[in-house]
């Protein structure tokens, strides 16, 4: 397959359409399954169209930029040189240079099947390097990751019925990683510790309000099937791995990190007034003219405040770091930051509140179990659905900002024609 | 000679090839041409003697335009007196062959 930029263009645009529509399909089947009402045709259209508008707007984004560089070298190679570009880059960082001398040497080499053996070859070699301490060390890890995965279901489901499936998968997928870190010999990166610190807290803080609303509500087993604790431990899991074990290319902005973790921070206070504000709003008994009154004032802190904790970090980090890269990393860190500490923070606040009115966070009354799906829905599916493809547009704007005036094109040297 | 004994016959292959000249700089895909060894063996080897000292490493920059710098590889003052220790006990035990070469490059 030739790697052009028309084909890219392609895929940015028609896979975000596609998977949305699959994911609307399946939504809206299981919704009528359970006897929901079909939505309205508008309302479908909206729900159908705007979503994957952002993706698709965001995709475009990425590869506008990512092509002239990156996307352009790629396009360049031949299969066996991309499949040895992407072998390498899966490197630890103090073995690069071995990668960079395998890639060298393949450009020495002619001939296509002589290439294609070169190639897979050196690729073999940079997945099975040394372990970190050896090969005992890996098997010694790997059997305490096996061990901890097999007693985390009966122990944690003992302890907090409901949450079993969660703890196996939680202890699988992160003792994958630990396992994987040893066996690449890759050291944790750590680029910034203290927002490492804020999305490890707010992962800590997301299972052990899981754990205490189960515990308090042991009815709300039934929001939280294997499927949403496999989800839930997914997304926790993700959300520790980049922060602790970042990528090299999200790991290289010093400011992105914190503005991240700031805006998690500042979510996370606006997270808590728009709970109660909206609370007061629903209980509140006045006069009809006021009501109308305070409706701006909460729109303006239920829907534009969060849009502009997403955009505003994106933004600034493109606009300091002067590149779309520093305007991406931001973006990434602020949606992992964010996620798992709305999540934590929206299972107490909506105890909280179904004690006082019986209501759920959109003032409808409901089963206070409901908060744990309403809290997985939003939190870790619409905010980092939409939040990062928002925060992505946010790079784009700050990089076309930044972006150094074209120069004139000067007219070349030489003889010159005169009437 | 126990430093001899953990080393596999490929590790000494590429030890007395990179000592025939032991001031000139070998490039990673000639020496799998010449002993008909694959990158996914010759590298790891490469790897684990320069993580021991006993290889130096450079790149070269002196490539045609466009194309990227070679990493090129000769053996250090402790390679070299690695590979007369390992060609004096070749000499006691014979030439290591290609059908030989069937041990991990870890030897292990």
């Amino acid at each position: 397959m030739s790697w052009t930029r028309r084909r890219f263009e392609r895929i940015a645009t028609w896979v975000p359409v596609a998977v949305w529509a699959v994911v609307y399909a399946v939504a809206l089947a299981v919704a009528i399954a359970n006897g929901d009402p079909p939505p309205a045709p508008e309302s479908a259209l909206q729900t159908l169209a705007l979503p994957p508008l952002l993706w698709v707007v965001a995709a475009r984004i990425v590869l506008h930029h990512w092509w002239p560089g990156t996307g352009a070298r790629m396009a360049a190679m031949d299969p066996p040189a991309r499949l040895l570009a992407a072998a390498v880059a899966t490197l630890p960082d103090h073995r690069r240079q071995w990668g960079m001398a395998m890639t060298a040497e393949l450009a020495e080499v002619r001939g296509r099947s002589a290439r294609w053996r070169f190639a897979l070859s050196s690729a073999r070699a940079t997945l099975w390097l040394r372990p970190a301490g050896g090969w005992p060390v890996l098997a010694l890890v790997a059997g305490v990751v096996v061990a901890a995965v097999v007693a985390a279901g009966p122990v944690v489901g003992a302890a907090v019925p409901g949450l079993g499936v969660f703890a196996v998968s939680f202890t699988a997928l992160v003792g994958a990683m630990v396992v994987l870190a040893v066996a690449r010999a890759r050291r944790p990166r750590l680029p910034a510790p203290a927002p490492t610190l804020v999305v490890a807290g707010g992962v800590a803080a997301a299972i052990a309000m899981t754990a205490m609303f189960l515990r308090r509500v042991p009815t709300a087993v039934g929001y939280l099937p294997p499927a949403r604790a496999v989800y839930l431990a997914a997304v926790l899991a993700g959300c520790l791995w980049v922060a602790v074990a970042a990528p090299r290319w999200l790991g290289t902005d010093r400011l992105a990190p914190h503005l991240g973790a700031a805006a998690a921070l500042v979510f996370g206070a606006w997270f808590l007034l728009a709970f109660r504000v909206t609370a007061s709003l629903d209980r509140l008994d006045a006069p009809l003219l006021l009501e109308f009154a305070l409706v701006p004032v909460s729109i303006l802190v239920v829907v534009f405040a969060p849009l502009a904790i997403l955009f505003l970090p994106a933004l600034l980090a493109g606009v300091v770091g002067r590149s779309f890269r520093s305007g991406v990393q931001a973006a990434v860190w602020t949606v992992i930051a964010t996620a798992p500490l709305a999540y934590a923070l929206w299972l107490p606040e909506g105890l909280r509140r179904h004690a006082i009115d019986g209501a759920l966070f959109d003032g409808a009354l409901g089963p206070v179990g409901a908060t744990l799906g309403d809290a997985m829905v939003f939190s870790l599916g619409a905010l980092p659905a939409f939040g990062l493809p928002f925060a992505v547009i946010a790079a784009g704007v700050a990089a076309a900002i930044t972006r150094p005036p074209a120069v004139a094109q000067a007219p070349p040297d030489g003889p010159t024609t005169s009437r | 000679m126990n430093r001899f004994r953990r080393r596999s016959a490929q590790t000494t292959t590429v030890v007395l090839a990179l000592a025939e000249e032991p001031t000139a700089w070998r490039y990673g895909a000639e020496l799998c041409r010449r002993l008909d060894l694959r990158p996914g063996s010759m590298y790891p080897i490469l790897m684990r003697l320069a993580d021991r000292g006993l290889l130096e490493t450079t790149w070269d920059s002196g490539v045609p335009a466009g194309r990227p710098p070679r990493h090129r590889y000769r053996l250090s003052g402790s390679g070299r007196a690695l590979a007369t220790e390992l060609a004096a006990a070749s000499a006691t035990t014979g030439p290591v062959r290609r059908g030989d070469l069937t041990v991990g490059w870890q030897g292990r």
